[in-house]
C-alpha cells in the first residue's frame, strides 16, 4: 500500500506543466577550449569524427559553417590575447571551412533540395563574420614579429590576412 | 451474455475504426476526399463519442477479465478477439490522437530520400516537402534511437514513395511487433491471463494498433531479451536488450534487473524470476513517472509498465491500481478533444482525469481498511 501511495505523490510531484520558448537570430558561438589547453587535441579528435557524422549535404553545411564560426571566435580571442601566430592558424582554418559550406550547399542545390533559407543563413553569417573582422582589424597593428622561444621570428601581416578573410566572406 | 459483451465490443471497435476518420487533417492532401471536418467542427459530439467508445472498451475488457477468470472465456475466444482487434483497427486512420506516425514517416524521409542526419537536421528545413503540412514535431531532430530509424527503412522504401502505402506499411510495424510482444509475453508467462490482461487492454490497443506507437516495439524487444536471459542466453539478451534501448532508449531502466540476474547467477545462486518482472515493472515505472522532465507523460508511455503487470497477475492491487489509472490516462484526451487549445484549464483538467480513477481506487483501499480496523476494534 505504501508503495503506491509513494508511487502516486511521485507521479503528482514528477508534473511539470509548465513550457519554454526561445528566439533567437544568428549568432557566433561563445569561445570554445584554446589551444594550450589539454582538451585541445580531444576537440580536433571530435572535429575529425564529427565529420562523419554530419553526412548529407545540409549537415555538412552546418558542419563547415560551425566550424567557421568556432575558429573565427578562435582567432578573435587569440588575436585579444595578442597571440598573433595561433591566431593567424585560427583565421585560417574559418576562412578553409566558409567556402566549404558554400560548396555543401551548392551541391544540396544540385540535389534538388530547396536552399534558399540556408544560403540566406550563409549571407548573414558573411556580415557576422566580417563585423567581427573590421573590429578585429580596427584592434590589431597591420603588421607584427612573432618571436617564439628557441624558434625563428615569424613576420605577420595581420592586416593583409584579416583582409584576405573579408574578401573570402564578400566573394560568396 | 458473453456473445453480447463480444458483439459490442466488435461494434465498439468497428465505430472506432470509422471515428477515427473524422480526425483527419485538412492539410492531409492525401486523404482530402475522406476529410470532412467533424472533429474540428462538432467537438461535443465527437468528445462524448470518444469518450463513450473508450468507456465500453474498458467495461468490455473487465468483463472479458472476469469471464476468463470464470472460465467462461476460451483461449480460443481471446485469440479470435485479438485477431479480430488487430483486422479492425489496421484499418484505422492512425493521427486520431497523436501525429507522431507522421513524425517517424518524416524522419525516415529525411535519412531514406533527402540523405542527411535526422538527428542533426530537422524535417522543416527541407522547405516545399508536402510532408510538412500535417507533420506536427517537424521542427525537432530525431527523438527516436538508431534502431527504430533503421527499422522504419522498409516501410519507407518498400512504399516506393506512395503516401497511403507509406502510412499503413508503417502502421504494420506496431501491429506485428503487437503480436511478437503476445508471443514473448506467453512464453514467458506461460499463461492465457497474462495475455488477455495486456492484448485487449483499450489503451494498449488505441495506442499500438490506432496510433502506431514504437513503444511496443521497444518493449517486444526487452521481453526477448527477458526470454533469453531466463534461457541462459547471456550475449544475446544483451544484444536485444540494446536494441530496445535502441528504439526509444527507456529500457535502460531495466538494466537494473538484469544486473540483478547476472550478479545472481555470478553467485551461483538460483534467480527469483518474480522478483526480476518486480525489478523491471519498477524500473520502467521509475522512467514513466520521470518522463514529464523530458517532455510530458503521454499515455502510450504506461506500454512500459503495464507489459510488466501482465507478468505479475497474482498481485492483484497492482493489476487493478495499473488498469484504473491505464483508464485515466485514456480519458487524458478528453479536454483537449473538447477545447482544441492547450491553456492552463485544459492541462489542469486532463491531468485530473488522469487521476481520478486511481484517487477513488486508491481512497477506497484506504477506507476499506479503515472499515476493517474499526469493526476489529469493535
Amino acid at each position: 500500500m505504501k508503495y503506491f501511495l509513494f508511487f502516486f505523490i511521485f507521479l503528482f510531484l514528477s508534473h511539470n506543466n509548465s513550457s519554454v520558448s526561445a528566439q533567437s537570430s544568428y549568432v557566433l558561438p561563445y569561445p570554445a577550449v584554446m589551444p594550450g589547453s589539454m582538451w585541445y587535441k580531444v576537440d580536433l579528435i571530435q572535429e575529425i569524427l564529427e565529420k562523419y557524422w554530419y553526412f548529407g549535404n545540409f549537415s555538412q553545411f552546418s558542419y563547415y559553417i560551425n566550424l567557421s564560426d568556432k575558429y573565427l571566435i578562435e582567432a578573435k580571442v587569440l588575436f585579444e590575447y595578442k597571440q598573433y601566430l595561433l591566431g593567424i592558424n585560427a583565421l585560417k582554418k574559418s576562412d578553409s571551412y566558409y567556402p566549404e559550406a558554400f560548396e555543401h550547399l551548392q551541391k544540396a542545390k544540385d540535389e534538388g533540395k530547396n536552399i534558399t533559407k540556408k544560403r540566406s543563413m550563409l549571407e548573414y553569417a558573411a556580415l557576422k563574420h566580417i563585423e567581427v573582422l573590421k573590429k578585429m582589424k580596427n584592434e590589431t597593428p597591420s603588421e607584427v614579429i612573432w618571436t617564439p622561444e628557441k624558434e625563428l621570428p615569424t613576420y605577420i601581416l595581420l592586416h593583409d590576412a584579416l583582409d584576405s578573410s573579408m574578401r573570402i566572406r564578400e566573394k560568396i | 451474455m458473453k456473445n453480447f459483451f463480444i458483439s459490442l465490443y466488435i461494434c465498439t471497435l468497428i465505430c472506432l475504426l470509422f471515428f477515427s476518420y473524422a480526425y483527419i487533417d485538412s492539410n492531409l492532401i492525401y486523404f482530402r476526399l475522406l476529410y470532412s471536418g467533424f472533429s474540428y467542427n462538432y467537438r461535443a459530439t465527437t468528445t462524448i463519442l470518444f469518450t463513450s467508445l473508450v468507456i465500453i472498451l474498458f467495461v468490455c475488457y473487465l468483463f472479458f477479465i472476469y469471464l476468463f477468470q470464470n472460465k467462461l472465456l476460451s483461449v480460443r475466444d481471446v485469440k479470435k478477439l485479438i485477431i479480430t482487434t488487430i483486422t479492425i483497427l489496421f484499418l484505422s486512420y492512425p493521427a486520431m490522437l497523436s501525429y507522431d506516425i507522421f513524425n517517424y514517416i518524416a524522419t525516415a524521409k529525411v535519412v531514406f530520400f533527402y540523405k542527411e542526419n535526422p538527428y542533426i537536421i530537422m524535417p522543416i528545413e527541407f522547405i516545399n516537402d508536402p510532408l510538412l503540412l500535417f507533420t506536427h514535431a517537424a521542427n525537432k531532430t530525431a527523438l527516436y534511437g538508431p534502431v527504430w530509424i533503421t527499422l522504419t527503412s522498409f516501410p519507407f522504401l518498400l512504399s516506393f514513395d506512395n503516401f497511403l502505402l507509406t502510412l499503413f506499411l508503417f502502421k504494420l510495424i506496431p501491429l506485428v511487433f503487437y503480436l511478437y510482444s503476445l508471443i514473448i509475453l506467453y512464453k514467458l508467462s506461460k499463461n492465457w491471463y497474462s495475455i488477455l490482461l495486456f492484448s485487449l487492454n483499450p489503451l494498449v490497443v488505441i495506442e499500438s494498433l490506432i496510433s502506431s506507437h514504437n513503444d511496443i516495439v521497444m518493449m517486444g524487444l526487452a521481453l526477448t531479451a527477458i526470454l533469453l536471459i531466463k534461457n541462459n542466453r547471456n550475449v544475446l539478451a544483451m544484444v536485444f536488450l540494446s536494441m530496445s534501448i535502441g528504439i526509444k532508449f527507456s529500457t535502460i531502466f531495466l538494466l537494473p534487473a538484469f544486473i540483478y540476474v547476472i550478479y545472481r547467477r555470478l553467485q551461483k545462486k538460483g534467480v527469483n524470476w518474480n522478483k526480476m518482472h518486480s525489478f523491471s515493472f519498477l524500473g520502467m515505472s521509475s522512467i514513466f513517472v520521470l518522463s514529464p522532465i523530458r517532455e510530458e507523460m503521454y499515455s502510450w508511455y504506461a506500454i512500459w509498465f503495464f507489459i510488466f503487470v501482465a507478468l505479475m497477475p497474482d498481485k492483484k492491487r497492482i493489476v487493478k491500481g495499473s488498469i484504473l489509472f491505464l483508464f485515466g490516462l485514456s480519458l487524458r484526451y478528453i479536454p483537449f478533444m473538447y477545447v482544441g487549445t492547450y491553456d492552463d484549464t485544459v492541462i489542469r483538467a486532463r491531468t485530473a482525469f488522469m487521476y481520478i480513477p486511481l484517487v477513488i481506487y486508491i481512497s477506497l483501499i484506504f477506507i476499506k481498511k479503515a472499515i476493517g480496523k474499526y469493526r476489529r476494534y469493535l
